[in-house]
């Protein structure tokens, strides 16, 4: 009999309490047990950063996570980041510059770059293209990834 | 991949010899290995535990020994296979007496791997392989130290 | 045309959706009492089954059944071809040979499916495929292209005398004869090894099989819904009506998901029907590089006959090419490949035989370029050969060679993928080879720049590649356009989409006819129920056969709103026009009626309609080109290399596109992006390592190396040329696989340019820090 753990975890702002395995992956449970879909698994060991979240304001890789290690942690996934009738000005910058083709991996960027561009409001090409440097794309050449995250400064600095 | 090497034990060849052809020995030497018996002259069966990096798993394996020189050289043949991989090789181990009371191995041979423990371990196994050799040789020198040789 | 819509970077319409984690993609569908599916996989790459035990996994508690071949019974069979050789063709052979959904006498690959485990979470059928015990006698397996042939080598099917899957001939004029005649014979081996493609998404599939409605619905990330859904019905003994598939939003593609049937295809499926539960699958990364497809290994023998002034008089290309365990997939790749071995050249005279041969690795089906990267590979750098043996300029022998535009349609004889003879439809060549070789400055380079630094000891090279790329291949598509009461349009098409926008440039063909918002149309492909006729997203056909397909559509309904309004406006239909959602007399712009009032009046529920009239303001429409669009691109790079670490750095490289007609300019860009990314991974970062037990030696992404934003260019500088295509009405060409075409051929050129000092002769793809050290160190 497995010995199930009584998580308690703040996922955007919401706080929920369930039994689980102690094996359960935070990506596996945020994605089926939450049923927040958006953040993707693309590899499960930690190289391209699909399923990249905030793990108490700062990016972390859900796919080597537990679930249990999350117990009593603020998580935020691309959900809290922005809604469709309200984007966020870094969700609203990839629209307008093209920065996404399949959206597979953009979640993991969106939640990678939020508190970079909090750190750095005014980055420089090489600035940016280190904060991507972890997160892979095999659609967009990073190109207009990188003009989005520029696109995205100016509108959080206004 | 080639493995390779040289290592000196503190005794005389017969007694390394010896050792190293005495199962009971072995199981305790071999890291992660949790069972071996000799089932015939020249073969042993043996259940070993694996791990390189983040896979992990044991292996059935079996180790034929050949080409035997008592107390000079021997040819070692193993095959393996388990839940996360197979692997197979052969290498070749030569004893030198020294002159001096130690005993000089040289060991050269090649280790085929297949499976997750292949496609994700791969940069780990020089490492792993040659710590796992280390640890085994350093294990069998004990032995042959507490045996009152020396 | 208005060209309102049509050419506007227009933002995208399924973004606000992906941005907001709101999208759907198959791992995504959840569903009450939904089953989980993993498998055991043989680990050698050939081996003879002797016996499965599955006993100990069934009786692990949440294991709800394990499966093998023999519990398939008689539903056990090998999968369907997905495409045989072109019956135009004559004297082929070929044997066909495809994969079963479990493995029954031997395995042919590492990887290969030998039983699945179904249980109530992934975590409880992971667990239970360890309880499986297989028996297996390893067998000698082969893998090398080169051996495959000998007499000695093991065979991947027994029953057959050797490892040859097929063997073509095709050839152009009289290659011997024009040989005789030539001043010059340039003779090169090249050797190209495979890639993948490594989508960010991993494949998957849910089947639920209903019971009680007798309804099958499948989610698949597949590139080719349709098929999968026909060939479904087939097996599983249901009609087609009973069978939805749905492509959802798709991870990216890139030619492997057009492959099928994929044993988890059939199989999961046929589980669902057996459990009466629905049951999902979803694909890890390591799975990935072992049951997904990967292509591009072939050894090229290649001879050039030139006249002394550079002229190419004939080319002769013997090649083999790795099929994999299987060959699926018929002879699409290798017959991609002759036909981009004459590139944009006019060369009169061509002979090539392709012998395909089967090697117990995954089998082998197209990658974006799909054969064509190594066509042009080859001519490519057969003609840098050349030019370096004739002592004449690199640039000026290809523009000498060049097809010149009064030369259109150009007819090069040879049969292509499409069953048809290979004629380029237009082209321009000159003009976007030159742009190209003016926005990376060539002349300034190499008269100053280059030799600057070159005198501080920089290594620093520059290349010039041109290619052609054959594209919008038949046989057809197919569309069905609508306007709603509410005034919104809703167009459905057979197709599917992994990210390339046609949910936004096919919006846009639609806005230019009905003179509706791009945003107020709504696309959906990749739904067998919303549209079933078409066969799938592959070859860069999208804004060539589908979007000539809507184009039609939306202009048939154009017609029949042009005709109604002009009854209920009283105004012949050449005085009104069709803007902002409504129709208004020209001179009279106040008088309108909307495009939804009409649609409801289109169906009304009262009243007598006159004979011949369709109910709404709905047409379906198909396109079936008459054969594949060409387009033509030239791509320039300079490059930095330092030999000491064998890293490089691209500092300057330029896409020069001629794509025909261009729908979405924003889009476009980002797919020659993705494709020059791509490419600069095929040439120089990306291989799969086979040991010689047929193991994947980088089956990770930390150790198979795709590019990130640090391998990239500063800039992609993009220029255009846009000679529309005859071929349909609106002109387009494709541009999906554009990008990644000729980037390996552009490496090698750039690299020997950087390293003249070393002298190096560059004979194979892909390249590495690693292997450009040993080529250096050997010369």
């Amino acid at each position: 009999m497995i010995n199930l753990f009584h998580l308690s975890v703040t996922v955007n702002g919401t706080l929920y309490e369930q039994e689980v395995e102690p094996r359960l992956l935070l990506s596996d449970f945020l994605r089926h047990d939450l049923g927040l879909s958006g953040t993707h698994v693309g590899c499960e060991h930690g190289v391209c950063g699909a399923c990249t979240i905030l793990f108490d304001n700062e990016p972390a890789r859900s796919c080597l996570m537990f679930a249990v290690q999350a117990h009593g942690h603020k998580v935020i996934t691309v959900e809290g980041l922005g809604t469709i009738d309200r984007l966020h000005p870094l969700q609203e910058a990839f629209w307008e510059a093209h920065g996404l083709q399949c959206g597979f991996c953009t979640p993991g960027f969106l939640t990678t770059l939020v508190p970079f561009l909090e750190k750095n409001p005014d980055p420089s090409e090489e600035e940016i293209r280190e904060a991507i440097s972890g997160n892979l794309c095999r659609c967009t050449g990073y190109q207009h990834i990188m003009d989005a995250v520029k696109l995205a400064a100016e509108k959080m600095r206004d | 991949m080639k493995l390779e090497g040289e290592y000196t034990f503190n005794g005389p060849r017969e007694e390394v010899w010896k050792i190293m052809r005495d199962p009971d020995v072995l199981v305790t030497a071999l890291p992660g290995t949790k069972s071996m018996k000799q089932v015939s002259e020249n073969e042993y069966d043996g259940e070993v535990n694996i791990r390189i990096g983040p896979i992990s798993g044991s292996f059935n394996g079996k180790l034929t020994v050949s080409n035997e020189i008592p107390p000079e050289s021997i040819t070692l043949t193993i095959e393996g296979k388990g839940k996360v991989g197979f692997l197979k090789g052969a290498g070749d181990v030569e004893l030198i007496d020294r002159g001096d009371g130690t005993t000089l191995m040289r060991y050269n041979g090649e280790v085929q791997v297949g499976g997750k423990v292949a496609s994700v371990g791969q940069r780990l196994f020089d490492t792993v392989s040659k710590s796992m050799i280390k640890q085994g040789l350093d294990k069998l020198n004990e032995t042959l130290q507490d045996r009152g040789v020396r | 045309m208005t060209k309102q819509f049509i050419g506007k970077r227009i933002k995208r319409n399924e973004d606000p959706r992906l941005l907001t984690g709101q999208a759907l993609f198959v791992d995504d569908v959840e569903i009450p009492g939904m089953l989980h599916a993993a498998f055991l996989r043989c680990d050698y790459a050939h081996a003879r089954i002797l016996s499965i035990d599955v006993s100990a996994a069934r009786e692990r508690p949440g294991v709800v059944a394990v499966f093998t071949a023999e519990d398939m019974g008689k539903d056990w069979e090998p999968g369907p071809p997905l495409v045989s050789p072109p019956p135009t063709l004559q004297g082929v052979t070929f044997h066909s040979r495809r994969q079963a959904p479990l493995v029954k006498d031997k395995v042919r690959h590492a990887g290969e499916t030998v039983a699945v485990v179904i249980a109530e979470s992934r975590y409880i059928a992971e667990d239970a495929v360890e309880d499986i015990s297989v028996e297996y006698d390893p067998l000698p397996v082969i893998v090398d292209l080169g051996k495959a042939l000998e007499p000695d080598s093991p065979l991947v099917h027994d029953d057959l005398d050797s490892n040859l899957a097929a063997h073509l001939y095709q050839q152009k004029g009289n290659y011997e004869a024009a040989k005789a005649q030539a001043d010059v014979v340039i003779k090169k081996r090249f050797y190209l090894d495979r890639g993948a493609a490594v989508a960010m998404e991993n494949r998957g599939i849910v089947a639920h099989w209903d019971e009680k409605s007798k309804q099958l619905i499948i989610w698949d990330t597949t590139q080719a819904p349709i098929a999968i859904r026909n060939g479904t019905a087939v097996r599983l003994g249901l009609s087609e009506n009973q069978v939805r598939v749905i492509a959802p939003y798709i991870g990216g593609g890139f030619g492997p998901k057009m492959m099928m049937f994929y044993p988890e295809e059939i199989l999961i499926p046929w589980v669902s029907m057996k459990l009466c539960r629905p049951v999902k699958w979803i694909e890890d990364r390591r799975e990935n590089f072992y049951a997904t497809t990967s292509e591009r290994e072939q050894l090229h023998d290649v001879e050039m006959a030139l006249t002394k002034e550079g002229r190419i008089m004939g080319l002769k290309d013997d090649f083999l090419h790795d099929t994999g365990a299987f060959d699926p997939y018929g002879l699409t790749l290798p017959l991609n490949t002759q036909c981009h071995l004459m590139g944009g050249y006019d060369i009169e005279n061509f002979s090539s035989n392709c012998t395909a041969i089967f090697t117990n690795k995954p089998i082998v089906t197209p990658v974006r370029g799909a054969g064509r990267q190594q066509g042009i590979y080859v001519i490519e750098r057969m003609v840098d050969f050349a030019a370096k043996e004739l002592a004449i300029d690199p640039l000026e022998i290809r523009k000498k060679n060049f097809i010149p535009p009064d030369a259109f349609p150009y007819n090069n004889v040879i049969v292509d993928q499409a069953f048809a003879p290979l004629i380029l439809d237009s082209g321009n060549y000159l003009p976007v080879y030159e742009k190209a070789v003016e926005m990376i400055g060539y002349e300034q380079f190499v008269k100053e720049e280059q030799p600057r630094l070159r005198a501080e000891g920089k290594h620093v090279g520059i290349a010039i590649t041109p290619f052609i790329e054959t594209t919008g291949v038949g046989p057809y598509e197919g569309a069905r356009v609508q306007i709603e009461t509410s005034g919104k349009v809703y167009v459905s098409s057979g197709y599917s989409t992994q990210g390339q926008g046609h949910f936004t440039s096919f919006a846009q063909i639609v806005s230019e006819q009905l003179g509706v918002a791009v945003s107020d149309v709504r696309i959906v492909t990749g739904d067998t129920a919303e549209f079933h006729w078409g066969t799938g997203t592959f070859a860069s056909r999208g804004a060539v056969v589908v979007g000539n397909a809507v184009h039609a559509a939306a202009s048939a309904v154009r017609q029949k709103v042009l005709k109604l309004a002009s009854k209920v406006l009283a105004t012949p239909e050449d005085a009104l026009e069709l803007e902002d959602g409504k129709v208004r007399i020209a001179d009279i712009p106040h008088t309108s009626i909307s495009l939804g009032e009409l649609a409801a009046l289109a169906n009304p529920l009262r009243g007598a309609v006159e004979p011949g009239t369709e109910p709404g303001l709905e047409a379906t429409d198909y396109f079936g080109p008459q054969y594949g669009a060409t387009a033509f691109g030239t791509h320039a790079m300079i490059i930095e290399v330092d030999t000491e670490t064998m890293m490089i750095e691209i500092k300057r490289y330029i896409a020069v596109e001629d794509c025909g007609r261009v729908l979405n300019p924003l889009i476009v860009d980002g797919q020659i992006h993705g494709g020059v990314s791509m490419g600069i991974g095929n040439a120089y970062y990306e291989k799969l390592h086979f040991d010689e037990n047929g193991q994947i030696l980088n089956a990770s992404l930390a150790d198979y190396l795709i590019v990130t934003a640090y391998e990239m260019p500063p800039r992609i500088e993009i220029g255009h040329g846009e000679t529309l295509s005859p071929l349909s009405k609106l002109g387009t060409k494709g541009v999906g696989e554009a990008g990644a075409i000729p980037v390996p051929a552009l490496f090698a050129q750039a690299l020997e340019n950087a390293l003249l000092d070393y002298d190096l002769e560059i004979l194979e793809t892909p390249l590495s820090p690693n292997r450009l050290f040993e080529l250096l160190y050997k010369s």
